[in-house]
This record gives structure tokens, C-alpha cells and sequence, in this order.
């Protein structure tokens, strides 16, 4: 339980980084891609800001659980393991999430693949984090 | 003789005294402005992102505006317009609606500009004049004093065209601009407001 805590905060604080570090950039550099989210279907007034930059530990605590208990299902390489791990995340919970949220709310197609792609980078990095410090 | 005169002068002062006011007070007499149903205002603004424009493009009411020279200095303008915030059209429905519930449309579903007075009487020629005059700005259940510049000219068809513009914030009636991720994504503060009237003198 302890190992399971210690990899998800340190995976959590490497995920926050650079969650959070590449949504600026991509607000900075492609901020078309952003222009959608300027609806109320997404909270304005700031008073769920402090459960958004918590949802990097949500993950990693969650998938620093998943991998202890699945980790020797994932064989090869550090980097196969992360990636293999990653995938089999956004197979598992986060494409069929995409799929009932781009069907049931008033969203677009690239706001969900975006969301597809950031989840499944999310899950690489913590993959290769937990193959690295708890192999 | 002579005392007929001096009975007949303060007569003749007083028939005359009565008359001549009378004229200038004519001219001061109050005119009617009916404001147009082809009247719009917009709303330009920004985020971190992109710009938006917001229109209500018709104005579905029709309005009277007093315009009266009454007053020293300047010139009264009474009269007030009220806007629907759901007729706000943003070109983006997800803005549109963003708009709207940020001005608070359930509890407040009109923007209100009641016109207080002009700097001068406007000349009313085809040239476009610049004058200014007070108004009140309604959002949200608040009101607010504001000078606005106006640019004013009347056209062949004797339709008067009057533009104001401010630049007024979201915080001068107490609504906080939207923001979206976390702040990642925010509104700026400032808007600005123009309207188009276009009126018929009555």
C-alpha cells in the first residue's frame, strides 16, 4: 500500500508538471483549439479550480493502484511497459468515457479526441514511471 | 395728454412683455426621437484565446426619446431603451449562451440605457456630428452613470443615425468575466459597448 502511495505522489507531481505545463503551451500556441470551451458546459466562476489541478493525482494514485495489482501482465522493455500500460487505459476507461460524453453533451469531435490523446499521454508517462520505480 | 401716455406705457409693457418670451420658448419646445426597429447594439470583448462580438441586431421595440433644450448648460435627453439579453447572438452558440449567463438573463432579462442628456443640441445635418451625453447603464440589476461619445447625422430619407460607443467591464456591475480549465482560459474585463439608433423625429 505504501509503494502503491509513494509512485502515485511521485508520479502525480511529474504528471502535474507536465499536464498542466502543456495545457498552457497549447492554450499559448494553438489557442483555436480552445475557443470552444468559452460555454457554460464548463465551470466559470473558479470554484472547482482547486478539483482540477488535483486531477493528477486522481490518475496517478488510481493508476499507481492499477499497475500494482496488473504490472506483471505488462512484459518487455521499460518503455513497452509504460506504453503498453497506457494503452490498455485508454482502451479500457477512457474511450468508452469519450464515447457516452461526445454522445450525450454538446461537445465537439476535436475537444473529445484532444481528451482521448491527453488521457492516453497521461497514462504512458505514469506507465513509464511506475516500470521505472516500481518495476 | 402726457398722462394718458404714462397710464398707456406700463399697458404696452405688459401686452408686450407677455409676447416676446413666448418666442424663444417655441423653439425650446421638446422634440420626439422614435427610435427604429432596425436598431442594434454590440458587444466586442476578449479572451486569452480568441475575440468575441456579440449583436443584438434588431431592436424589437419601438422607443421614445425627449429631447429638450430647457435646461442650461446643455440639453435634456430622457427616455430609456431596454434590450433582451436573450436576443444576444455571439456567432457561437456555446459563447452565445456563455453571454448570456454571465449578464445573469434568468434573474435580469433586460439591459437597460436610460439617456440622461447631451452636451449640445446635435445641428442634424448629413455631416456626422461628435457629441457626448450622460447615460445609465443597467446590467444585471445594477446601474451605472456613463458619458458616452456619440457620433450623430441625419440622411436624405430625415432618418437621424445615432452611434454611442463606451468601454465599459464586467466588474462595474458587479459580474465576474468567465473563466474556464482552471483560469487557463479568461475573459477580459473590459467590453465594449456600441449602438446604432435609427430614429424619426416626431
Amino acid at each position: 500500500m505504501k509503494k502503491i502511495l509513494i509512485t502515485g505522489l511521485i508520479a502525480g507531481c511529474i504528471l502535474f508538471i507536465l499536464s498542466y505545463g502543456g495545457l498552457y503551451l497549447g492554450v499559448r500556441y494553438f489557442p483555436g483549439l480552445f475557443v470552444d470551451y468559452d460555454n457554460p458546459l464548463f465551470n466559470s466562476d473558479g470554484s472547482r479550480d482547486i478539483l482540477f489541478y488535483l486531477h493528477a493525482f486522481i490518475i496517478s494514485f488510481a493508476l499507481s493502484w492499477f499497475w500494482a495489482r496488473f504490472k506483471t501482465m505488462f512484459k518487455g522493455t521499460l518503455i513497452m511497459r509504460g506504453l503498453e500500460f497506457g494503452v490498455v487505459y485508454a482502451i479500457i476507461a477512457l474511450l468508452p468515457v469519450m464515447w457516452i460524453s461526445f454522445s450525450s453533451l454538446d461537445i465537439t469531435v476535436i475537444m473529445v479526441i484532444s481528451w482521448f490523446l491527453y488521457g492516453l499521454a497521461q497514462a504512458i508517462i505514469a506507465g513509464l514511471v511506475f516500470a521505472k520505480i516500481n518495476p | 395728454m402726457l398722462i394718458k401716455i404714462i397710464c398707456w406705457v406700463p399697458v404696452f409693457l405688459f401686452v408686450t412683455g407677455f409676447t416676446y418670451p413666448n418666442q424663444p420658448e417655441k423653439e425650446n419646445a421638446p422634440i420626439r426621437w422614435v427610435i427604429s426597429q432596425n436598431s442594434s447594439l454590440s458587444v466586442n470583448g476578449s479572451t486569452n484565446v480568441n475575440k468575441f462580438s456579440c449583436v443584438i441586431p434588431a431592436y424589437d421595440r419601438t422607443d421614445t426619446l425627449t429631447v429638450s433644450s430647457k435646461k442650461d448648460p446643455g440639453v435634456t435627453l430622457s427616455g430609456t431603451i431596454g434590450l433582451n439579453i436573450s436576443s444576444f447572438d455571439c456567432h457561437n452558440s456555446g459563447m452565445t449562451k456563455q453571454l448570456r449567463k454571465t449578464l445573469n438573463e434568468k434573474q435580469y432579462p433586460l439591459l437597460r440605457i436610460r439617456f440622461l442628456s447631451l452636451n449640445k443640441l446635435p445641428e442634424l445635418t448629413a455631416q456626422p456630428e461628435v457629441i457626448t451625453g450622460m447615460v445609465i447603464i443597467e446590467i444585471a440589476g445594477v446601474s451605472k452613470h456613463f458619458e458616452i461619445k456619440y457620433q450623430i447625422d441625419r440622411d436624405n430619407q430625415k432618418t437621424i443615425h445615432l452611434v454611442g460607443s463606451r468601454v465599459i467591464n464586467f466588474s462595474d456591475f458587479n459580474l465576474v468575466p468567465p473563466k474556464k480549465l482552471g483560469g487557463m482560459i479568461k475573459t477580459k474585463d473590459e467590453l465594449s459597448v456600441e449602438f446604432h439608433m435609427n430614429i424619426k423625429t416626431i
